[in-house]
């Protein structure tokens, strides 16, 4: 087995950062989430690769929470597309886990499959290279086993990490992007027979087992009126799940030249379905509510063969509200 | 708690059964002992849901807003920063007081259920605060409700220790580039999930600003001149009118100290057109400073 030590870690980081960006998840001041290696600070921030996760998905590695399309401006009568902003940089998301792995490979469905293909993502998906960290301990609000994840073998790494003891990680490489990565860093690396841990229990199970067909005749359903009590509507869950991917395409320009961008939206927001003549269909928390939870649950189900959730947690922890998905599966199940 | 558990159910009891609300809006238990959560009783039978407890720390008012536009009469429970949230509703003629049975609970400083999800989920998280004590609660001038139609338990002395406005006079005394670079630093990881907004009961118009498509009030992009503006003109909109209850800044999932915005506004316009306290007392027809006009009111900062 090919394993590093803990202590090289920020050299092998180094290492990988002259020829890439370096996605690393990281304790930044108060917030945590996956950052460019280029961008570390000692003083103010902290590498968190032994925690669970980061708050942060790294979906927006691939996909960035504000996007510059194109600029453009005026000349004459004509208008003039000035740059495209493709981003073809090379990257490693260095240490993410088998959830928001599996949420990159929904990503893909929706920017890359069924006849539409997404340039702009494509783009960078395409210059992407996962390092995965495998899990072996699920935390308090991770089901993503029921998900249909395996946490200790992440699908679509290029290279797997392991945690076999304080000691150090098991460096495993699965593709051929994974090769040559490797080679970049193999004087880092060293051999050893190191025994793996086993993987924990989890504490929360989920069965979605029949949940989508289920859902078909329940749009029109009581519960959904007293499950939505509590949700405020903000955002909070859309922005760090790492599934969530609607987006806005916007305009931003003074004179007679400017630049069109794409943001993240969220089915949370008023915004989101208002309509030119004011009629907005979602007006209250209820129907945008239980567009979220159908979105994830059926709609993405029939489309793609699969949930729009992987079980890593997030949202049940940070609504401000106490919402879980969790439980929401459970009343549909009951329901 | 417990007695006061037992005397809200009794109290919601009694008035689910006799009709004279028909949802009572309290607090129930979550998945673990500490994420106690909001919870709305229809029935007698949902009032033995209803708790209270060290983690009730939710301002329920902003849920009134659901029920603007209703007919319903809303049993609720406040605490003594959640009933100022009450007089902000009423006096921004958001909500009128006969749909309301209002029941007081003196509160004694509460812990942050959401805090303690986020430090048991195994996420990098925050380092924990040295107290217990929710940060918002540290700060609290009015422990007790200012307006109920019922009080449960005894009244409570305020929690705040030592002087109300020290950050703020700190960050005074910085140098405009210095206050420019701190609020620049704190301002850039914004997500604009606008939980902010959401939950704040004194951001209760109809159409926010925000949301306004024509004219773009401020853009969507996630950058600091966006989420700058963002933050500027909600505060400014907050001046006079912002309650207290530090929900903003106890749900925001990036930890900006938007109270530390709130309260600068708090103290210029106590400074300014005071002395005034948002939601202290509740007088009809009262408006918060920044609503009115005086003949007299200070112009040199103009």
């Amino acid at each position: 087995m090919k394993v590093f030590k803990k202590g090289r870690l920020e050299k092998i980081l180094d290492k990988l950062s002259e020829s890439a960006e370096v996605y690393v998840p990281m304790m930044r001041g108060a917030q945590s989430g996956f950052f460019d290696y280029k961008t570390y600070n000692p003083d103010f921030d902290e590498l968190v690769l032994e925690a669970l996760n980061v708050l942060r998905p790294p979906k927006e590695v691939v996909f960035p929470q504000t996007e510059k399309m194109y600029s453009f401006k005026q000349e004459g009568q004509d208008v003039i597309i000035d740059k495209v902003y493709e981003d073809e940089n090379p990257r490693i998301i260095f240490g993410i886990r088998a959830c928001d792995l599996k949420a990159i490979e929904y990503l893909d469905e929706v920017f890359l499959t069924c006849g539409y293909e997404d340039a702009f993502y494509k783009k960078r998906r395409e210059n992407t290279v996962f390092i995965a960290n495998a899990c072996y301990t699920p935390g308090k609000n991770c089901f993503c086993e029921s998900m249909g994840v395996n946490p200790v073998e992440p699908e679509l790494a290029d290279i797997v990490l392991r945690e076999y003891s304080d000691e150090g990680y098991v460096w495993e490489v699965k593709t051929e992007k994974g090769e040559n990565i490797t080679r970049l860093i193999s004087d880092l690396l060293e051999d050893k027979e190191v025994q793996l841990p086993e993987l924990k229990k989890f504490v929360i199970k989920v069965d979605y087992d029949g949940v989508a067909e289920k859902l078909k005749g329940l749009f029109e359903h009581p519960m959904w009126d007293r499950l939505s009590e509590p949700c405020q509507t903000c955002g909070i869950c859309t922005y760090i799940c790492p599934t969530c991917h609607c987006f806005d395409i916007q305009v931003k320009a003074w004179g007679d030249e400017g630049y069109r961008f794409r943001c993240w939206d969220s089915c949370m927001y008023r915004e989101y379905t208002q309509m030119a003549g004011g009629h907005n269909p979602r007006e209250t928390a209820k129907e945008r509510f239980r567009n979220r939870f159908l979105h994830k649950l059926e709609f993405f189900y029939e489309r793609y063969g699969k949930p729009l959730c992987t079980g890593c947690g997030r949202c049940v922890f940070v609504c401000p509200s106490g919402v879980s998905i969790v439980k929401i599966i459970e009343e549909i199940k009951g329901a | 708690m417990k007695e006061i558990t037992a005397k809200i159910q009794e109290t919601a009891a009694r008035l689910l059964e006799s009709g004279q609300v028909d949802i009572f809006i309290g607090w129930q238990k979550g998945e673990f002992e500490y994420n106690t959560k909001p919870f709305f009783a229809h029935n007698v039978e949902e009032a033995k849901n209803l708790v209270f407890d060290e983690y009730s720390i939710h301002n329920l008012s902003n849920y009134l807003l659901k029920f603007r536009d209703g007919h319903e009469k809303i049993g609720i429970v406040v605490k003594g920063c959640d009933s100022r949230g009450i007089v902000r509703l009423l006096q921004d003629n958001q909500f009128k007081r006969d749909r309301l049975y209002i029941v007081g609970v003196p509160c004694p400083g509460m812990k942050d259920p959401l805090k303690r999800m986020y430090e048991d989920s195994g996420f990098a998280v925050k380092k924990p605060a040295d107290s217990e004590m929710a940060e918002k609660c540290r700060h609290c001038i009015q422990p007790n409700p200012v307006i109920y139609d019922e009080l449960i338990g005894e009244e409570k002395p305020p929690l705040l220790k030592g002087e109300r406005f020290k950050e703020i006079k700190e960050l005074e005394a910085k140098s405009y580039d210095e206050r420019y670079a701190f609020f620049e630093k704190v301002l850039s990881t914004c997500i604009r999930c606008y939980a902010c907004r959401q939950v704040c009961v004194a951001c209760n118009c109809r159409t926010c600003i925000f949301d306004e498509t024509k004219p773009q009030w401020v853009g969507r992009e996630t950058n600091v001149s966006d989420n700058m503006m963002y933050h500027v003109v909600r505060a400014s909109h907050m001046a006079g009118r912002c309650i207290e209850c530090g929900e903003c800044e106890r749900v925001c999932p990036v930890d900006i100290p938007l109270m530390l915005i709130n309260r600068k506004l708090i103290k210029d316009v106590a400074e300014f057109f005071g002395p005034y306290e948002a939601g202290i007392v509740y007088e009809e027809g009262a408006k918060p400073p920044l609503s009115m006009y005086k003949e007299d009111d200070p112009d040199d900062f103009i």
